[in-house]
């Protein structure tokens, strides 16, 4: 946890505001619309511009891995899990779970020090 | 052929990579029908299983390992991802992966150190 806020400290002010910065984003994006499956590939490229743009702007020494999936809200069951082999001290994650009346929007940001 | 051989043991090579990713599926959930209550073991196992045998590569390099496991029935399922890195010594490989009653798609991020 120590080293966690530690890296957010250098990579934002908290790990809220990443988070919250990335549901603006989707907000922005998809906040409005209903699934649909020939406008999707459109939205999840738009979504990771603004994302790694956003992360950029940071002007931070890292690397950025930058995951989203979209999925329509039928009643299947998803799951995702990640796991990483980095640096404990340095390196972090955060993901957020989005969704709307017709979809559930899973982004996930990955920080790898260059440092 | 030093030189060949000290490449390889530090770049990204894809079809070993995903040759991990398709063992560590098949390993985890391979003849298994979607169940919701063994889901959550299932993608733990298969990113763990990944991460394990990609760090006895031995090879200089950060990993991210993603797993995302859906059952089939009709719904839409798109994922994307991008990356803000080095392009001449990372890269990525994705494998996804089916059977009758659900996908699996895994994708590995190597970042070399």
């Amino acid at each position: 946890h120590h080293s966690m806020s530690a890296l957010m400290l250098q990579l934002y002010f908290s790990q809220d505001e990443l988070i919250k910065e990335l549901r603006q984003t989707l907000n922005a994006t998809i906040g409005g619309e209903d699934y649909n499956k020939d406008q999707v590939n459109k939205w999840t490229a738009a979504i990771l511009e603004r994302c790694i743009s956003d992360l950029c702007k940071l002007g931070k020494q890292y690397k950025y891995i930058v995951t989203c999936a979209v999925t329509q809200k039928t009643g299947a069951g998803l799951h995702a899990a990640n796991s990483c082999f980095w640096d404990t001290a340095l390196d972090g994650s955060c993901t957020v779970k989005w969704e709307n009346r017709t979809m559930y929007c899973i982004v996930s940001v990955f920080a790898l020090s260059i440092a | 052929m030093d030189e060949f051989q000290a490449e390889d043991e530090t770049t990204f090579v894809v079809e070993e990579v995903s040759k991990i990713i398709k063992e560590s599926v098949e390993a985890t959930i391979g003849g298994n029908t979607y169940q919701h209550n063994r889901v959550n073991q299932w993608t733990t196992n298969v990113v763990e299983q990944c991460l394990s045998q990609l760090s006895k590569l031995g090879k200089p390099f950060k990993y991210i390992v993603t797993c995302v496991i859906m059952q089939k029935n009709g719904a839409g399922l798109q994922t994307a991802n991008a990356c803000f890195w080095d392009n001449t010594t990372d890269g990525s490989c994705a494998v996804r992966w089916e059977n009758k009653s659900m996908y699996c798609i895994v994708t590995v991020f190597g970042l070399a150190i």
